[in-house]
């Protein structure tokens, strides 16, 4: 048995893929005794899959083969090469353990979810194997098909757990996502069927083979809308603030930490490895829009009366910096951009949740009508201001090295002309300034101040050892990534130089 | 010796547990931590006194031995960047830690009573610790990246510091707009930073400082360029010091604790923004043009500091506009070129400044006992006054600090300012003179504070001392004096203050129209409208030990600090233990007189220096010595009564200056008015610009489907004939567009 575990044929992939959902069926099962049967279970259930990951990783995955790695590869479909196809890299393995972090976190910040809890907490899992599947899979078909498993279990928990405007923010939801996703599939049935009668998904046959140039600008076109709305990337981004201004919490957590961030990896996995040459010829673009993403967003912040719409427009914000360490095209912006994937994963989770706490506490939803809640819950407090101050991209938090990173992937980058790259860096960093602005302003708003002590019902309980633990166990990880960066950046260092290697011979 | 230097790494770390254990306690253990209370206080003074030890002992070395030592790791190894953590030990980092160390212990001795009563005693000592972990880290750092990092976190520490306390909305607007301000000076720094690596390819101090010189020597680079970056690099300084254009946010910063005001916006991290311009000087030299813009901002801020310090009613306002004033003198003397009295000056600076914060806070700890916790009331100085009976022992202290700011001889600034002073006359002649005359502002502003505090009658209790003198109605000046009716006859307008005739002339005046027997006007505040009308009457109380010992321990300082620049002479060579660390350091304007002091030449200076201050000091004496004291007054009134012909033409003049100064300079209001403001139409506009055109356009493409579903319905209606009807459009079409393209392929 122990061989067994040990030996590299273990299918470790499909199981955490498969686990998630299959345990969360069962759930089925369970005899009907309440609530609390279906949250610890699905606890349970997020921790083992947790631990599997880690240890399959742990033991299986060598950190300086750039190669896929724990790959596998079954027959499903025979007559048009469909195969389940999976494996992962340095590129994926951090989102990975990313979802399996933020999703676990997200499960136990669902606990007072009391509505159809166990429909709920299906749906989590179903997501949970989406998140996994879409970031492992080596297929292109099949990472489509995951990229639209994922998708349904978002709409339902949006439109049923959501807040007053739930139908019409989740409809927004998946009618621009799923528009999105038709080119998607257009992308991959185009990419996949080109040049051959065989159609060819794999994903490591597909990046070496090339493409007339308008045909692989057409593809390019295709899957960066897709990715454009999944990231988002303006002007396709007016679902998020909607969708995450009214979801649940523990939902919005998922979104922000993970569902977004599966946009970038997209951009990163097919985009730039599949259509280099496309690639280079958009990345000018993409840079520029990256930057008007940076501004806009954070200057739309501050006019967001409500709390979670303003966290929504800095997370808009800080991918912004994802985009344009993409379309940098030098090894740190890369770099920068992976960096940055996992650091707002945390912070923009950890933000969600503790707007979502404070918002089950004082049950406003308008800064302007919010202030001196610093009294009653000081440790939210506590924990709001530090992470804002990562969020802000202060030193010693992830989000400042990730920032750096792609500060210093423009400037090293041979592409450009120099103007244009001092152009650039100045209206980042004018973002930098603006940032501040809001975060900082949205934080005094709440917390500062002494306007609610004198109204009735001012009296909440300071966040219990639950969410303390939670908002805690998310601040280390940001504090690990700020003071030691190399945790995430050796992950995928050698991913990255690969990637890029096709930029400078290609 | 190796060893002491290899193991120096640590200087930063050592309070470091403070805050980590504290933060963790206060989240985690609440209940056990507040009961540790003061353990935690004598953990982080213990652990900053061996700070403080070891970076003293690493100074004498440097006495003897003047040498860099430099130790770098890597932070991220990769093969396209590297980022690399060190430290850098010179004489400026040993000069800069024991700075920090020895005002931080001494004010953190004084928080523990200062803010003892406060409930968040364990958070104060938090923070504090972190600040002086990350300004240790600022001063030890070998590179520009992490000098960024450290200059961030020091930033972040004073935002949570100003906004202790945190229910008073004011705190909690001062310190968004000190963040916010900061950040626009990290925002040019780390711009100077990358573009300075974009150029030499290096963030290191020694690299960088070797490569841009060689780029300026072979001239292979853009001096506009290189001027921009370095420009840019200088705005994080113009930023952290409060220089002019930025400094917006130091006034308001006081706001925070008093000790606070005393470490970190007095001593330490406004310091940090000369520090980084030392430390850069080797760069910034060798391009005349951005030394000339240190200068011109130095000079700005200057006078800019000194003029708006003359209206403050905040004592601790007041206070800050000084710092501020001697920042201005300090970034001057570098913009000079004159290394090491901005370095003198920036320590004697540090502890006289201190020594004032701390005694302006034992003044408003025993204020706050009579006249209540509001800022406005324990902070202001019209209600003080007559201090000096009730609090002597802070009355020296706060003296002493005064004079010394002054620039009286055997006190500490005295020392470093004159130096200022002479290398300015000697850069140029303007310059000189504005120093000058501000050197007589200073004198007289600070013993305006003094005298408004310390002499005279306690103002709180004035209905109380009129009655006696059964005067119907008194009213205080807030330029400190009290009216008398009888004198207000004689003259319809007194001029209550006179600058310096020689230099631009400016006379401050309370306007005092007589309307029908009210002698009021905007700069009368009545004492009734505070209504004290209790019957028993509390006098304030000398504080106790714990905040006189730090005060006194500062004031040994400030008495004999000024030694360390004061050349001895010892075997025919002038020796002075600032020169000696400062050695290798560049000096532009002494080049040959480094050894050589010229004793004539300095007493001259010294003489003309002390005269301004104390023509300063007796103006403010006359203006500022309450009347019912002294009969000394009224013979100088009435020589103003020449002037009484005249006065009408100086009312405008001085009514610019009073409101320029009432007003910060209106510089506050033209932020507000523009910066911020158009920072909130710009979010209103993009906002609207996002919800109703960018959403809207989503939106108007739903509405228009689910119009064009509805107008299909509506048409379909259920008819086979209509849908035949379309089915045969549909069919008519394709069959004209194959018909079109059929007769164009023929």
């Amino acid at each position: 048995m122990y061989l067994v575990f040990t030996t590299n044929d273990f299918p470790w992939l499909t199981i955490i893929v498969v686990f998630p959902i299959s345990a969360g069926s069962l759930m089925l099962f369970l005899p009907h005794r309440g609530n609390k049967v279906n949250k610890w279970y699905t606890i349970c259930i997020c921790i083992l899959e947790l631990l599997l990951t880690t240890y399959a990783f742990c033991y299986n995955f060598k950190m300086d083969d750039p190669l896929i790695q724990l790959s596998e590869d079954y027959k499903w479909i025979n007559f048009f090469d469909f195969y389940w196809r999976l494996g992962i890299d340095g590129l994926s393995i951090g989102t990975i353990l990313l979802t399996g972090f933020i999703t676990t976190l997200a499960t136990l910040a669902a606990f007072p979810v009391t509505r159809d809890s166990r429909l709920f907490h299906f749906l989590m899992l179903a997501m949970y194997s989406g998140q996994i599947g879409s970031f492992s899979s080596r297929d292109i078909l099949l990472f489509f098909i995951m990229w639209e498993l994922e998708l349904i279990p978002v709409y339902l928990l949006l439109s049923m757990w959501g807040g007053k405007k739930r139908l019409y923010s989740a409809t927004k939801f998946i009618l621009y996502t799923a528009g999105s996703s038709i080119f998607l599939l257009i992308g991959v049935l185009g990419i996949s069927l080109y040049g051959s009668n065989e159609p060819t998904l794999n994903l490591e046959l597909l990046a070496n083979q090339a493409y007339p140039v308008t045909l692989e600008i057409l593809f390019y076109i295709g899957f960066l809308i897709a990715f454009a709305v999944k990231l988002p990337i303006i002007p396709l981004h007016t679902w998020l603030p909607d969708t995450h201004g009214e979801a649940h919490y523990s939902t919005c957590m998922l979104l922000a930490g993970i569902l977004l961030k599966m946009g970038a990896y997209g951009l990163v996995r097919i985009n730039m490895e599949l259509l280099p040459h496309a690639h280079s010829m958009f990345s000018p673009w993409l840079m520029v829009v990256g930057t008007i993403q940076i501004i806009y967003a954070a200057s739309t912040s501050p006019g967001q009366r409500n709390l979670k719409k303003r966290i929504a427009y800095s997370s808009v914000s800080h991918m912004g910096f994802i985009i344009i360490g993409i379309g940098s095209i030098t090894d740190p912006g890369l770099n920068g951009a992976i960096l940055q994937i996992i650091s707002h994963g945390f912070i923009g989770a950890a933000l969600f949740f503790l707007a979502g706490t404070s918002y089950d506490r004082i049950r406003l939803v308008y800064l302007d009508e919010m202030g001196g809640m610093a009294i009653s819950i000081p440790k939210i407090f506590t924990m709001f201001t530090i992470l804002s101050m990562a969020s802000l991209a202060l030193p010693g938090m992830s989000g400042f090295v990730a920032e750096l990173i792609v500060f210093f992937g423009i400037i090293t980058s041979q592409k450009y002309f120099l103007i244009s790259k001092i152009l650039i860096i100045f209206v980042m960093a004018i973002g930098m300034i603006l940032t501040p602005i809001y975060l900082l302003s949205m934080s005094r708003q709440m917390f500062y101040g002494y306007k609610l002590i004198n109204a009735k019902n001012f009296s909440f309980f300071d966040s219990g050892p639950r969410e303390l633990f939670l908002s805690i166990s998310i601040l280390l990880p940001i504090i690990g990534i700020g003071i030691y960066p190399d945790f995430v950046l050796s992950l995928a260092s050698d991913k990255v130089e690969s990637i890029l290697s096709n930029y400078f011979y290609g | 010796m190796e060893h002491t230097y290899q193991y120096s790494w640590i200087i930063p770390f050592i309070p470091l547990p403070v805050p980590i254990l504290l933060g963790a306690g206060l989240l985690l253990f609440p209940t056990a931590t507040k009961n540790l209370r003061r353990m935690w206080t004598f953990l982080s003074i213990f652990l900053l006194s061996i700070v403080m030890i070891f970076s003293l002992y690493l100074s004498i070395q440097q006495i003897f031995l003047s040498c860099i030592h430099q130790n770098v790791w890597s932070w991220t190894i990769n093969n396209e960047f590297s980022f690399e953590f060190g430290y850098f030990i010179d004489p400026l980092t040993s000069i800069m830690s024991i700075l920090i160390t020895t005002v931080g212990i001494l004010v953190l001795i004084y928080s523990d009573n200062y803010m003892s009563h406060d409930q968040g005693y364990l958070r104060f000592f938090a923070y504090m610790s972190f600040f002086n972990t990350s300004m240790l880290g600022l001063v030890t750092s070998s590179n520009l990246i992490q000098v960024y990092f450290f200059w961030e976190l020091v930033g972040m520490c004073s935002y949570l510091l100003i906004g202790f306390w945190f229910t008073r909305p004011i705190a909690a607007n001062a310190c968004q707009k000190a963040f916010v301000t900061n950040r626009v000076g990290d925002f040019g720094l780390l711009l100077g930073i990358l573009g300075l690596y974009w150029i030499t390819g290096s963030f290191e101090f020694q690299d960088l400082f070797e490569i841009f010189n060689n780029l300026i020597l072979n001239n292979r680079v853009n001096l506009l360029f290189l001027t921009l970056c370095a420009f840019l690099l200088f705005v994080g300084p113009i930023a952290k010091s409060a220089q002019f254009p930025l400094h917006v946010w130091l006034p308001d910063a006081m706001e925070g604790p008093t000790p606070i005001s005393a470490l970190i916006h007095a001593a330490t991290m406004v310091a940090a923004g000369i520090f980084l311009v030392a430390r850069l000087l080797p760069l910034f030299i060798v391009i005349p043009s951005i030394m000339y813009i240190i200068s011109l901002i130095g000079i700005i801020t200057v006078l800019l500091g000194a003029t708006l310090a003359l209206a403050q009613k905040d004592i601790k306002r007041g206070l800050a506009y000084s710092t501020m004033s001697q920042l201005g003198y300090m970034m001057l003397a570098l913009g000079m070129g004159s290394y090491r009295s901005a370095l003198f000056h920036l320590i004697t600076h540090a502890y006289s400044k201190a020594l004032l914060f701390l005694g302006s806070g034992s003044i408003i700890h025993s204020m706050e006992a009579i006249v209540g916790y509001s800022p406005d009331k324990s902070q202001n100085m019209i209600l003080m006054g007559g201090l000096t009976k009730h609090v002597p022992i802070t009355k020296t202290a706060f003296l002493v600090g005064t004079l010394s700011l002054c620039g009286i001889p055997p006190l500490a600034c005295f020392w470093s300012k004159d130096e200022i002073l002479n290398d300015s006359l000697l850069f140029s002649p303007i310059f000189g003179i504005i120093a000058c005359s501000t050197a007589g502002l200073t004198a007289f502003y600070m013993f305006r504070i003094y005298l408004l505090t310390f002499e005279g009658h306690l103002n709180t209790y004035f209905i109380n001392y009129s009655g006696k003198k059964s005067r119907s109605f008194y009213s205080i000046s807030l330029w400190g004096k009290e009216e008398d009716k009888k004198l207000n006859r004689n003259f319809g307008l007194v001029p209550l203050l006179t600058m310096n005739n020689t230099k631009k002339a400016s006379f401050f005046c309370n306007k005092t129209y007589k309307i029908s027997n009210n002698v009021r006007n905007q700069t009368f505040i009545t004492v009734e409208n505070f209504g004290l009308n209790t019957r028993t009457f509390y006098y304030p109380h000398e504080s106790d030990n714990t905040i006189l010992f730090p005060m006194l321990v500062l004031l040994l300082f400030t008495l004999f600090i000024g030694a360390i620049g004061i050349p001895f002479n010892q075997e025919g060579i002038d020796f002075d233990i600032l020169s000696k660390l400062l050695t290798p350091s560049i000096n532009l304007l002494h080049t040959n007189s480094q050894n050589f002091v010229d004793w004539y030449e300095f007493l001259k200076n010294a003489i003309f220096s002390v005269s301004i201050a104390l023509f300063g000091i007796f103006i403010a004496y006359c203006l500022y010595k309450p009347f019912y004291s002294s009969k000394l007054n009224l013979t100088l009134l009435n020589s103003f009564k020449k002037w009484s012909s005249k006065r009408i033409r100086w009312e405008k003049p001085i009514n610019f200056v009073y409101n320029w100064s009432y007003n910060r300079g209106y510089i506050d209001t033209f932020f507000k008015k523009y910066l911020t403001e158009s920072i909130r139409k710009l979010a209103k506009q993009t906002n609207f610009f996002d919800k109703r055109i960018v959403d809207g356009i989503t939106n108007g493409v739903g509405i228009t489907s689910f119009f064009v579903g509805e107008v299909t319905k509506y048409i379909g209606g259920s008819r086979i004939s209509s849908y035949l009807f379309l089915y045969l459009c549909y069919v008519l079409i394709f069959l004209m567009i194959l018909f079109f393209f059929y007769f164009e392929k023929f």
